[in-house]
């Protein structure tokens, strides 16, 4: 059974690596310079930074501050509704968006759909993306020893110390996690962009899409290398981050285990 | 040991199946041979699904005759074309002897795609009785391309834009009138981005009120021209800042009355759409200066894995029973591919009495202001040159 596991669990492994193989054969040829000097392309990458950035922070403190408040607060009713959008597929929740923000909403005129400040796309991402990181910090929080929120408490520092003190800590890896899950999925998505989005500049994923798709580019490689480039700047990140953070988070490991 | 060798053996063996396919399907020399062959299975017949009475003709009317005539099974899957096209061109590099498309809904730069990249079967069309009864101009090219026996007419249809007539009340009769008309309604009008299949015909209508004919010479689009566009924007749904991505998204915005005009190819397409309730009821059709006609086709794939079902499927889409429901305003209003003086007397004056819709233009009009559309050239250099516009 063990044996079994051990296959299936490599083959999975194999899976993305399967993934940028194939990537790397389909872009082999691009000329990388033009694609850096593409002004399309340079657009898309500002604006795929600017939503994704913005998108995972506020979701992240959202989703940070709703676990807290569920843990040391004790409100559970937020559990409850942040369930919710849990169940709703991304691409109905772009249409849902779609429907309330495209014209007649009460904001209307303030913040529109296929708008070029992509708000309603943001807004989009933090309501599916909030209760995910909810999710995960509230493990994290189930798991945080009570005992130095205590001390903290005892020594009268502020609430602001109690919580770098006493909870930031243990807090980085698990929001680390949640970053590059929600950098990496958002960044290179299609449906909400393309829903929500605008003509220009494109997200990178709905961009990409277009240009493998229509038939001008029916030969070209260049949505693959830009696909296989975005993902090793990931890769590069992730393993960046995790780098500098592991002493830390080594050391507050250890602490906890004792 | 020897199990987990054994094992992999086995897995590696099934994998290898499952990658290579087994022999390329091959036809049969008859009509009646491939109607026998396909009896009891399925056809997977792909096609770009953004239309719901498209979608309803194929579920409702022509799923249930070839099952009753047949004993075939219809898998209708809606998929944007380009992406099918791009499934079948991978098979071809992958050498995949059998694929999974068996028939697929194709015409214009995604023929001439598919046939550049030898995608096609070429022996269909002696396979199908019904091609007999085809439109021969129809037949013949697919936007200026030979179709060399690669595919069979489906549809042939105008493009024609259609108005609320009550929120417009003078409509514009002439392209620069419609220009005039957007500086008077500013952002009651846009069209779908040049990816889309109708935006992309909505530009060359601009180009051929500018250049006409001149233009097939043409090796690029004058600068001009994008600059005088570009200058149109402002007037534009959303200031032209952005467009609908899609003809559906346009029909939407159209719907809920943000914008007052939409467009496409089929100058019966809204006659559905209004019964259905989704378009106003003050919808009429509007024939500026001209009008590309097009035809549309159906083409199966080098490696169909059932190649005499899609036969079986093409001869009853061919059928003047289908062609004629295909035409009415019941589901769809696709004008008919086949030559009506080809048919016997009892078809042909069915298609005569079919009704005249009140979103139908006039179709003398239509007639004369019809122009052959420019090829797939100036498709792409429409492609390359409008990101600029958008800007």
């Amino acid at each position: 059974m063990s044996r079994v596991n051990v296959v299936i669990s490599s083959l999975i492994t194999l899976l993305p690596l399967t993934a940028v193989l194939f990537l790397l054969r389909e872009a082999v040829g691009t000329d990388v310079w033009s694609l850096v000097q593409d002004e399309t392309w340079r657009a898309s990458l500002a604006v795929t930074l600017y939503v994704t950035l913005v998108s995972t922070f506020l979701s992240l403190v959202i989703g940070t501050i709703c676990a807290r408040m569920v843990y040391v607060n004790g409100r559970t009713w937020l559990s409850f509704w942040l369930n919710w959008p849990l169940f709703v597929p991304h691409i109905a929740s772009a249409y849902l968006f779609y429907l309330l923000f495209s014209g007649g909403f009460p904001g209307f005129g303030l913040i529109a759909s296929n708008e070029r400040h992509h708000l309603v796309v943001i807004l989009t991402y933090v309501w599916k993306e909030v209760p995910f990181v909810f999710l995960m910090m509230l493990g994290s929080y189930a798991q945080l020893n009570r005992g130095y929120r205590d001390m903290a408490k005892t020594l009268q520092l502020s609430p602001w110390q109690q919580f770098s003190v006493a909870e930031w800590p243990f807090l980085i890896k698990p929001l680390l996690d949640s970053f590059w899950i929600l950098v990496a999925f958002i960044s290179f998505a299609y449906e909400v962009p393309a829903l929500l989005g605008v003509t220009f500049p494109k997200l990178l994923g709905v961009l990409a899409y277009d240009r493998l798709t229509t038939g001008l580019f029916l030969n070209e490689s260049e949505a693959y290398a830009v696909a296989l480039i975005w993902a090793l700047i990931l890769f590069a990140g992730v393993l960046l981050s995790y780098a500098l953070t592991a002493k830390r988070r080594r050391r507050i490991e250890r602490g906890v285990r004792r | 040991m020897i199990r987990i060798v054994k094992r992999c053996a086995w897995l590696t063996a099934l994998l290898m199946l499952a990658a290579c396919g087994t022999e390329r399907a091959e036809l049969a020399p008859t009509f009646e041979q491939a109607a026998e062959e396909a009896a009891q299975t399925t056809v997977n017949f792909y096609l770009w699904g953004g239309d719901d009475g498209i979608n309803r003709y194929l579920d409702e009317f022509v799923a249930p005759r070839l099952e009753a005539a047949y004993d075939i099974e219809l898998n209708r899957v809606p998929m944007d074309t380009a992406e099918f096209v791009r499934q079948v061109s991978l098979d071809k590099r992958a050498e995949r002897a059998n694929g999974t498309i068996d028939l697929m809904w194709i015409n214009g730069d995604n023929f001439r795609n598919a046939a550049e990249a030898d995608l096609l079967r070429e022996d269909i069309l002696d396979a199908i009785p019904n091609a007999a009864l085809l439109n021969e101009t129809a037949q013949a090219t697919d936007a200026g391309i030979p179709t060399e026996g690669l595919e069979v007419a489906w549809g042939n249809v105008q493009f024609v834009l259609h108005y609320d007539a009550d929120k417009v009340k003078n409509p514009p009769e002439t392209f620069d009138q419609l220009r005039r008309w957007t500086e008077e309604n500013p952002g009651r009008f846009t069209y779908p981005e040049v990816t889309d299949f109708t935006g992309n015909a909505f530009i060359r209508h601009l180009l051929y009120a500018e250049y006409g004919d001149a233009m097939r010479d043409m090796d690029t689009i004058p600068d001009e021209f994008w600059d005088e566009l570009a200058a149109w924007s402002p007037n534009l749904w959303k200031r032209g800042e952005t467009y609908p991505k899609s003809l559906a998204q346009l029909d939407q915005l159209y719907a809920s009355g943000e914008v007052w005009m939409t467009m496409g190819f089929n100058e019966r397409r809204a006659e559905a759409e209004v019964n259905a309730g989704v378009f106003p009821d003050g919808t009429r059709a509007l024939v500026l200066d001209h009008s590309i006609s097009s035809t549309h086709f159906l083409a199966i794939p080098f490696n169909a894995p059932n190649p005499n079902g899609a036969v079986v499927v093409i001869e009853e889409l061919l059928s003047p029973e289908a062609q004629l429901m295909k035409q009415s305003d019941t589901y769809w209003g696709d004008g008919t591919s086949l030559d009506v003086e080809k048919l016997d007397q009892t078809d042909r004056e069915a298609f005569l009495a079919l009704d005249e819709g009140v979103t139908y233009p006039d179709p003398i009009e239509l007639a004369e202001r019809q122009i052959a559309d420019y090829g797939p050239d100036v498709i792409d250099l429409v492609r390359e040159g409008w990101p600029r516009v958008a800007r």
